[in-house]
């Protein structure tokens, strides 16, 4: 080969070079930036839901950097939907924030159609400054939502985990989970726990061991379990709840969910387990239930899952929302069973509740009313309410539907100081369905009281343990008078 | 054009032989079935869990080992092609034959390249036939974010064959370029530990301290980093549209090629000083 040659090749061997490496920059420079990316995520869902923040970590002042340098872009103007409906306020954790209070990446990080802004937001040169802040940060692991092997061990530290498994560190985490599932079996509980934050430290994105992992913590931990008695509880400033031995795997099981969505944000699964099996089933916390489930139904969901929702919101008595939900449901669905029998059901119960709870305020304003005339026109208005109900309920039929009608009926009852009259229905509405046991033995109780009817021995404790009820030992007094409060309009 | 095509019929004609005289390989085979073994057996591990909980624990288990057991199995095939395509010739003479016929040293070395990539693709496709079969029998859906994984494990293997292929070019013999081939891997894979040492160096303040932290930056920009392409194991479980993976990929793509091509120009300036 000629000289001239020599030189070509030299040359194109240099610009292969120097090219292989500019791109090696770009690379290296996306990677960053999707770390940063998935951080920026975690933050938005942790300011947006769970506002859980701790002193010694950085995140909020990063996270207040980026909104900062982020308002200068005219392109992240978030799309909000119509799904982002009020919700109400959480009892056992700080409530939620403001729309006003969320930030800008924060209420674009609610739709997941938003994402592909947040990434070009990830890695603009407009957050040159803060994406380095949040490598140096994440690295010295001042980052709480940064913390996973990922971020700190490949940059940080010299032999790392990382490393060492040659990005096979999903197979180790596997490995890990098949050692949980035996202590398991083995009834091993109380190692569970730390392996199953192994597990997903080695592996962020392990949704399942974050599902099944939160459902042995409450359900499987706390079967043979007996819930603990309010007075034996003790008030948990981590979890802002009272707790006892029981109530703390649900509130550990919580927290794992919750770590779990702050590295899986698109994932529905984490939101419909905390909402559904933690908040509705074990805990009984409604508007918790509504909160993550509304969440769910954000990101790309199952059909099954906003059933739940409306569920759930009937429950907490946002008939309204749970009626429009059922509606719209089954008009997207009506070729399938549950749009054809499920729906309709549901949309009957709370057309019923609604119009239940329409009387109940048209007797209070009546109650409230100065002008006679007016509170008369009230009144009747509320009776109409009433009777609509009632056919409703008819209408509505099987077990479920009389005892609705029956409480109804029962309600009427006790208006006129029939209270005898008044148990007697509901003693035997009761026994119609048992998803309202609950609530009508609460009734009977009432009524009795009322009426000064005697009281069986069962039912005194049960006034006593309500008494009680939401209240521990070391508990805030803002939050004991709030529970106080509660309880005495229950009562 | 008709020069073009000229140009590239020879090296084509050398990779459709050396895929076939390679692909018939005992050690290869070897690799080959081991690895479709692991997989097939992949689908027994869940047997290690509980079979009353309906999840999809069981299948995020295959998915990973699958994985794992492609980058493992598929690097040793990898390596060892590489490794033995030239030295292989150069041992039982056959180089000389070809090069005393109107065939230049880039058309031969090219269809050398060639046909193990040919090998290395054909022993990727199989074993993701087979993840993939494990995967539908599963799931009854076509996997489809596999076939990425695959693609980016694929521009890996690119790599660590050029640069191995580039070393065996220097070698009368396949066992050295095997062994470097193993090292290339291993240090690919470390090479963000480059970075560490840049920020550990220049402490003392002694020029020498100064210029180890030099030298590391220097080869932490110009080396490749077969870190990057872990993406392949994020994919497989993540959600489909995830915007930092649909950037990523072709990025990771181009990379590979480029540090390929530049495995393969230096592969060209050692055969080409190679007395044969």
């Amino acid at each position: 080969m000629k000289r001239h040659q020599k030189l070509v090749l030299a040359g194109a061997m240099l610009l292969i070079l120097a090219l292989a490496a500019t791109q090696g920059r770009h690379v290296r420079h996306l990677r960053e930036s999707e770390s940063f990316y998935r951080w920026m995520l975690a933050a938005a869902v942790n300011e947006r839901l769970f506002q859980d923040e701790s002193g010694q970590f950085k995140d909020k002042e990063l996270f207040e950097q980026c909104n900062a340098a982020s308002q200068k872009l005219a392109g992240l103007v978030p799309t909000v939907a119509a799904v982002a409906k009020e919700q109400p306020k959480a009892a056992s954790e700080p409530p939620a924030a403001e729309p006003g209070e969320v930030s800008e990446i924060g209420k674009a990080s609610q739709e997941y159609k938003n994402d592909p802004r947040i990434w070009a937001l990830a890695r603009s040169n407009e957050l040159a400054d803060a994406r380095a802040s949040f490598l140096k940060l994440a690295r010295s692991r001042q980052l709480r939502f940064a913390q996973d092997i990922q971020y700190a061990e490949a940059q940080e530290s010299g032999v790392g985990l990382f490393n060492l498994f040659f990005g096979f560190r999903k197979v180790a985490a596997n490995f890990i989970w098949i050692q949980v599932d035996r202590y398991w079996h083995q009834g091993e509980n109380y190692r569970m726990v730390a392996l199953m934050k192994t597990c997903t430290a080695l592996d962020p994105h392990f949704v399942e061991a974050y599902l099944i992992g939160s459902w042995h913590l409450s359900y499987n931990v706390t079967a043979k379990m007996m819930d603990t008695p309010w007075p034996q509880r003790k008030w948990d400033p981590k979890y802002s709840a009272c707790v006892g031995e029981k109530e703390k795997y649900y509130y550990v099981a919580i927290n794992f969910l919750k770590d779990g969505i702050r590295n899986n944000p698109r994932n529905y699964k984490l939101y419909f387990d905390l909402g559904f099996a933690v908040y509705k089933q074990k805990l009984k916390d409604y508007q918790n239930a509504v909160k993550y489930l509304s969440e769910a139904i954000r990101q790309p969901h199952d059909r099954w899952v906003p059933r739940q929702l409306f569920i759930c919101q009937e429950l907490n008595g946002q008939y309204a929302e749970a009626l429009a939900g059922w509606e719209d449901y089954a008009r997207r669905f009506p070729q399938t069973s549950t749009g054809q029998e499920v729906a309709p059901r549901f949309i009957k119960r709370n057309q019923g509740h609604l119009l239940e709870k329409r009387a109940e305020e048209a007797f209070k304003a009546a109650a409230a009313a100065t002008d006679p005339a007016e509170a008369e026109r009230l009144r009747k208005e509320a009776l109409k309410f009433r009777e609509q109900a009632k056919d409703i309920f008819m209408v509505l039929g099987s077990t479920e539907g009389d005892a609705l009608r029956m409480r109804i009926e029962a309600t009427e009852l006790a208006e006129q100081k029939r209270y005898m009259e008044a148990v007697a229905v509901l003693d035997k509405a009761r026994w119609e369905s048992a998803e309202l046991w609950d609530d009508l033995s609460h009734r009977i109780m009432r009524y009795k009281a009322d009426g000064n009817l005697p009281i069986s021995l069962s039912e005194q404790k049960e006034m006593e343990r309500e008494k009680d009820a939401g209240l521990c030992a070391g508990m805030p007094e803002q939050e004991r008078q709030r529970v106080q409060q509660k309880n005495a309009q229950l009562n | 054009m008709g020069a073009f095509i000229d140009f590239f019929r020879g090296p084509w004609h050398i990779a459709v032989y050396t895929y076939r005289e390679g692909i018939r390989k005992k050690t290869l085979i070897g690799f080959l079935i081991l690895s479709l073994l692991v997989i097939f057996g992949a689908s027994f591990i869940s047997s290690y869990l509980d079979p009353t909980s309906e999840t999809d624990i069981d299948l995020k288990l295959i998915k990973d080992i699958c994985v794992a057991t492609i980058s493992i199995f598929g690097v040793l095939i990898t390596i060892f092609i590489s490794a033995s395509v030239v030295p292989g010739e150069i041992e039982n003479k056959v180089i000389y034959t070809i090069l005393s016929k109107p065939v230049r040293r880039i058309q031969y070395l090219l269809g050398k390249f060639l046909g193990a990539q040919l090998i290395i693709i054909v022993n990727l496709v199989l074993m993701g036939f087979l993840f993939c079969a494990a995967l539908y029998m599963r799931q009854q859906v076509f996997p489809s974010l596999l076939l990425w994984s695959l693609l980016l494990t694929y521009f890996e293997f690119l790599i660590i064959s050029a640069f191995t292929f580039a070393v065996s070019c220097a070698s009368t013999s396949a066992v050295v370029p095997t062994i470097i081939g193993l090292f290339i891997y291993i240090t690919g894979n470390l090479t963000e530990f480059l970075k560490d040492v840049q920020n550990r160096a220049g402490q003392s303040g002694k020029w020498f301290d100064d210029m180890i932290g030099w030298v590391a930056n220097a080869l932490y920009q110009m080396l490749p980093n077969l870190q990057n392409f872990s993406l392949k194991t994020q994919i497989i479980n993540g959600q489909p549209n995830d915007p930092p993976t649909d950037v990523l990929i072709p990025n990771l793509m181009a990379y590979g090629t480029l540090y390929a091509i530049f495995g393969f120009l230096l592969a060209w300036v050692i055969f080409w000083r190679k007395e044969v």
